[in-house]
């Protein structure tokens, strides 16, 4: 009689411990169920993306289009000359012919103070770190770049010479004063990533501040180019 | 000794066919108190083995257990340990040391069971 009391009260246990596994498996069947629908919609949204952007392409392609056939068609003058004008306004800021100000960032560098021993060039800023700078800079978006006055174009050169940096040829000597115009808050932190350009340069007391400035105003290229190249045999006059 | 096992597979239809399924986040805590209570009923199992079976200490471990170890995970996640598999490594430890015993004491009778009918036959 004792031992069926027992028995008793261990089928009851056990049909609440199977209830209660007979639960879990349907939670975690439905939870396989619902990762796979997250899936699905995250697949859907993916879709739904990529689509709009086909149809702003396809939109932007019309446009362009529209143009070419108003140039081929050689009618309708005043569009042309427009478009023209627009183009050659974007072309210009792209080459650096034109002043650009915005927000942006001041980087100065400057040659370290502290003489700990060892190489002193080491202790002095070189075209490299000025290179690593402008490159940082570049790739967090700006939009236009000078250092010390001289702007950063394509055919733009940073190189040394002796205990001097020649930008575009020309000498530039310390404290360098770099300007870009873009975001500020991009540009900073591009910067000043840990292990970035700053970091690097830390160790040998290379004096580096970077201020943010609503209003940053980067100067245009300035000097003469000479198209000596035999397809061009003309002179441009930036 | 059928009787649990058959409610066992009794219970887990009725789950199955209640269609009822705990929020989504409490799913791992449920799977730590089922351990804990299957490593009571085992444990139980093999008190009855014993005889030294009691109501009592198999009702309230069998709770306490499983609500000991929902507690402990919880607290886990709260300071950021993995809790769990502690629970886990217990427990299934446990469970496997409960189901030795009886497998053993199961043996044991089958044999006395043999002995005793081969030494009727002499």
């Amino acid at each position: 009689m004792r031992k069926n009391h027992y028995l008793f009260a261990l089928t009851l246990i056990c049909v609440l411990l199977g209830m209660i596994i007979g639960i879990q498996y349907n939670t975690v069947k439905k939870q396989n169920d619902l990762a796979e629908n997250q899936r699905l919609t995250e697949l859907t949204a993916t879709l739904k993306k990529v689509q709009e952007e086909n149809e702003a392409l396809q939109v932007h392609l019309d446009e362009k289009e529209k143009i070419i056939k108003d140039y081929e068609s050689g009618q309708n003058y005043g569009a042309t000359i427009e478009n023209l004008q627009r183009e050659m306004e974007q072309l210009r800021i792209f080459a650096g012919l034109t002043e650009v100000h915005g927000s942006g960032v001041i980087v100065t560098m400057n040659d370290s103070s502290t003489k700990n021993g060892g190489d002193s060039n080491a202790y002095l800023v070189h075209a490299e770190d000025i290179l690593g700078v402008i490159n940082e800079l570049n790739l967090a978006g700006a939009e236009a770049v000078s250092i010390n006055g001289k702007r950063i174009v394509g055919t733009s050169s940073i190189s040394c010479a002796g205990s001097i940096v020649m930008v575009n040829g020309e000498r530039v000597a310390a404290p360098f004063e770099i300007l870009a115009v873009g975001d500020s808050d991009i540009l900073q932190s591009a910067l000043r990533f840990p292990g970035g350009v700053v970091d690097n340069l830390a160790p040998w007391g290379i004096e580096i501040t970077i201020k943010k400035e609503s209003d940053v105003v980067v100067l245009p290229y300035t000097q003469t180019v000479l198209w000596k190249a035999p397809a061009l045999e003309q002179e441009v006059v930036g | 000794m059928i009787a649990p096992i058959l409610g066992l597979i009794c219970g887990v239809f009725i789950g199955v066919a209640s269609k009822v399924v705990i929020p989504y986040g409490y799913s791992g805590y449920v799977a730590i108190a089922i351990l804990a209570c299957l490593d009571s009923v085992l444990g139980g199992i093999y008190a009855i083995s014993q005889k030294q079976f009691d109501l009592k200490i198999f009702i309230s471990g069998f709770f306490c257990n499983g609500i000991l170890a929902v507690g402990l995970v919880l607290l886990g996640n709260q300071l950021n340990i993995n809790l769990s598999i502690a629970a886990v490594v217990v427990y299934g430890s446990r469970i496997f040391n409960n189901f030795s015993q009886i497998r053993r004491f199961l043996l044991n009778k089958t044999q006395k069971q043999i002995i005793v009918v081969t030494e009727k036959e002499e």
